[in-house]
């Protein structure tokens, strides 16, 4: 018993500086994400529709194909096809990054087309064109309205970041299997591995938490 | 004289600091038909849902038959409670069942019956409250009246010695009201003992064998409708008539 | 010519047995999940205090670590404490703990949208918890969990990729080995993404059916 928790002991500074490298999987993933969700979001409910299909057809794609199947594909099949040189870290935050853009866009489509009509029609009769109407009327409401998805979102990615320990990324699993197979702790080091995560993943969602606290619109609730 | 069939003693009911209930005592005989009235808050909901526990009261026994009912014996509460039907103002029809399964659930699932046997008798009782062509219809499809006289048939089917009213139309758009009144009176000519809760004091007092008027908890004067609308006693009584009367224009 | 006889005689095969690997991976561990799911939303909304504790724990553990790291604790892991499993089987019960935990809350979220007068209605007429939980509550529930659930179920067809991780070679696993040793990477797996999105697909045009059959008139508005 005191040798596992010895070997986590002296596990955890490694195990932590993985996380530091989970963290920015995490975020920069997200980021990717809301950055290719929002005008996936608004091409989706505004946009032509041959655009609309388009789109529909990219979510079905990246909703559709399992995490690790689409790792393989780019790290090892388009990037030696494309002759790319991207590091596993990159291309796990690239793929990690488009899946989200299709979850996080079917978020924010939920979001704009919860609005009421009116807000649109009320830009419009401003006179404000449709670009100026979606990006100050509408898309400042759905944004808010979708900080809860957002912060599911986020646990999501932050457990899917672990099955890039496929590609070899330095995340915590990977640190905590390197570890557990030199000092045969496998138990221990997986549990503290474990624990590591929730304690980020809570964390994380109570800072999103404070976010939807600090964005809400006084009174407005859809109930 | 017989025994009551219901007797309720000293029923309280607190919710938080709130007193909602203060030692209400009723007695009840075959074939009454007790009517409560009162201003809203006065506890009329909670002491019906006392009388069948589906609210725990903090005190106060109560008896059916001369039996006394234990909230913590199940089995003979669940027994009593199919002795006692409920109707409540918001309908509480099962939204997975149509109207036949509503009434036939009680039947097969509590009491035990044969599904054939009990779609006999569920059939019978919805044509007794003149539903018999919306059988296989969903409650979300029937009307306010509808769901109510469904919700009727569903207790009826139980047998019950004794029925609870919780302002059964209260709910109701006022041209449906007819129908559901219909029905509470058949039900009264036939002898069905019922403590029903109301504002409709003109059909009330019409039925009732005896008004109760409950204001704040407590259960402050009783007696015949004549009594109570033309000379009560009490002055809480005679204000809440006199407004009552203002409002409704009948008597 | 070469490439036709390659796909006919290595791939096909590999990624057929592959696929097998994965329905047998994929069905016993939706089923074990959902039943999962049921008892501990049930247990959480309807259980004593201790119970609903518990079972409260047990989701936020289970959804809070991630399901490489479970998986692992079942295979490697497990041996720590002289528990041997095989990698299915470690899979498998991965798979079925870690969805089940996803499933409670569906259902617990469906459980707690019921209006309470339908409890009321069912006490009133004598019925005791238990056939109260199961004849009223629970097929009300299950309609209004069925798109959660169902949305669940085509997560876990594309999370039974993982099993690779643990050694168990189902479709992913089985690609990995053929790209391993013909380099042809990009049009392997396509093909398997071709074979995953088709499942889900499939899954998701079936229980989209499942909703429907199931849909009750006036039932899909959540009332509060």
């Amino acid at each position: 018993m005191p040798e596992s928790l010895i070997a986590i002991g002296d596990a955890l500074p490694y195990l932590l500086r993985g996380s530091l490298v989970t963290l920015i999987v995490v975020v920069g993933a997200m980021g990717l994400g809301l950055v290719l969700g929002v005008p996936l979001a608004v091409g989706q409910v505004y946009g032509h529709p041959a655009l609309r299909r388009a789109i529909a057809v990219y979510v079905w794609f990246f909703r559709g194909i399992p995490l690790l199947v689409l790792l393989f594909l780019f790290y090892f099949g388009l990037c030696t096809a494309l002759d790319i040189n991207l590091s596993a870290f990159a291309v796990a935050i690239i793929v990690l990054g488009l899946i989200s853009s299709a979850y996080q866009s079917q978020i924010f489509r939920g979001a704009i087309l919860s609005l009421p009509e009116g807000q649109f029609k009320a830009a419009r009769a401003l006179g404000m064109s449709d670009l100026k109407a979606i990006s100050v009327i509408i898309l400042p409401q759905a944004l808010r309205l979708s900080v809860p998805g957002w912060s599911n979102e986020y646990s999501i990615l932050l457990k899917d970041s672990a099955v890039t320990y496929a590609l070899g990324v330095a995340e915590i699993m990977a640190r905590a299997h390197f570890v557990a197979t030199r000092t045969y702790q496998q138990l221990p080091l997986y549990f503290a591995a474990g624990v590591i995560f929730l304690i980020l993943t809570w964390v994380g969602t109570k800072g999103l938490r404070l976010l939807e606290e600090k964005v809400r619109i006084p009174g407005y609730y859809t109930h | 004289m017989a025994a009551p069939i219901l007797r309720i003693e000293n029923i309280s009911k607190r919710y938080g600091k709130k007193d909602v209930l203060k030692g209400a005592s009723l007695e009840v005989n075959k074939g009454d038909l007790k009517i409560l009235i009162g201003p809203s808050g006065a506890g009329k909901s909670t002491l019906l849902q006392c009388i069948n526990f589906l609210v725990k009261p903090d005190e106060g026994r109560v008896w059916l038959d001369e039996q006394e009912v234990h909230y913590a014996h199940k089995r003979d509460l669940y027994a009593y409670r199919q002795k006692v039907g409920m109707i409540f103002q918001d309908f509480n029809l099962f939204d997975h069942l149509n109207a036949l399964e509503n009434v036939r659930i009680g039947m097969v699932k509590v009491k035990g019956m044969a599904k054939a046997e009990a779609n006999d008798r569920a059939v019978m009782e919805l044509e007794r409250v003149g539903l018999g062509d919306h059988m296989q219809k969903y409650p979300a499809q029937l009307s306010g009246g509808q769901k109510q006289r469904v919700s009727i048939a569903r207790a009826l089917a139980m047998d019950p010695k004794v029925m609870l009213l919780d302002e059964p139309t209260s709910a109701l758009d006022p041209e449906l009201i007819g129908e559901v009144h219909a029905v509470i009176r058949d039900l009264g000519n036939n002898g069905m003992t019922m403590i029903m809760a109301t504002h409709q004091i003109g059909f009330a007092s019409s039925l009732a064998s005896e008004i109760v008027f409950m204001e704040d908890g407590r259960i402050l004067e009783r007696g015949t409708p004549d009594k109570i609308f033309n000379h009560a006693e009490n002055t809480r009584t005679r204000e809440f008539c006199s407004k009552i009367t203002e409002l409704y224009g009948e008597r | 010519m070469e490439e036709w006889l390659y796909i006919q005689t290595e791939v096909y095969p590999a990624l057929l047995k592959g696929f097998w690997v994965s329905l047998q991976l994929i069905l016993p561990s939706a089923l074990c999940g959902i039943v999962i799911g049921i008892m501990v939303g049930v247990l959480r909304v309807y259980g004593s205090r201790p119970v609903t504790a518990a079972a409260n724990a047990f989701v936020a553990v289970f959804r809070g670590i991630p399901l490489v790291v479970q998986l692992f604790i079942w295979y490697f892991g497990l041996p720590y404490i002289g528990i041997y499993l095989s990698p299915f089987i470690a899979a498998v019960l991965g798979f079925s703990l870690c969805s089940g935990a996803y499933h409670s809350e569906y259902i617990r979220g469906a459980l707690l949208s019921i209006k309470r007068g339908q409890m009321l209605a069912a006490q009133s007429l004598g019925f005791t918890k238990v056939q109260m939980i199961f004849s009223i509550i629970l097929p009300q529930a299950i309609r209004r969990a069925l798109p959660g659930c169902g949305n669940e179920i085509i997560y876990l067809i594309k999370y039974s990729s993982l099993a690779y991780m643990i050694t168990c070679i189902e479709l992913t696993g089985e690609g990995k080995i053929l790209a391993s040793n013909s380099f042809k990477y990009t049009e392997i797996f396509l093909m398997i993404g071709a074979c995953y999105l088709v499942m889900t697909s499939v899954a998701a045009l079936f229980l989209g059916r499942l909703e429907e059959r199931l849909r009750l008139p006036g039932f899909e508005h959540q009332r509060i």
